[in-house]
């Protein structure tokens, strides 16, 4: 009696940052970058696999960075 | 006394050797008022990912700074007076972590 097999859930990128980074940098700009999307949005939790804490992180190191101009805002393709 | 650091882009047509020498006059507003630089970090050219006042590149400075929160914001006032910097951005490193 299978049910509907639901689809193993898929592993998350697990976390990015287990690469050592404790602290975000907002002028770590290479390590930003992977978390924007090619419009220039930030990746929601649900695909990057954050704990909040890291998450929060992120948005104000990216949004910092956007301020000088070292990350693209949101909008149509951004290079 | 805090920990203070100063990103400052400034427009893309000065020379590059001049930026740092410029920047330490300005410095002097935190050495007088008991302050230290602790690092003066110019990256060099960089594209910016907008323009800013119609400029598509622009050469970035870091200074690394102890001082008291108001030379800071002085030295950050006199910063933004001039016409040669594109956009001045001042952050407590220790405070929010990041």
């Amino acid at each position: 009696m299978a049910k509907l097999d639901r689809r193993p859930p898929k592993r998350k990128v697990n976390l990015l940052r287990r690469e050592g980074v404790t602290v975000v940098d907002w002028k770590d700009v290479t390590l930003l970058r992977k978390f924007i999307s090619d419009r220039g949005k930030i990746r929601s939790r649900r695909v990057t696999g954050l704990t909040p804490q890291q998450q929060k992180q992120v948005a104000t190191a990216i949004k910092n960075a956007r301020e000088m101009a070292l990350l693209p805002y949101p909008g149509v393709a951004a290079r | 006394m805090r920990h203070y650091e100063v990103m400052v882009i400034l427009d893309p047509s000065l020379d590059e050797r001049t930026v740092a020498p410029t920047l330490d006059t300005f410095l002097n507003v935190i050495r007088t008022s008991g302050g230290n630089v602790e690092k003066v970090d110019v990256w060099g050219r960089r594209r910016l990912s907008f323009e800013i006042n119609k400029q598509a590149e622009g050469i970035y400075a870091l200074l690394d700074v102890n001082a008291e929160p108001a030379a800071v914001k002085e030295l950050d006032r006199q910063l933004s007076l001039q016409d040669s910097v594109l956009r001045t951005k001042v952050l407590r490193r220790d405070a929010a972590k990041g």
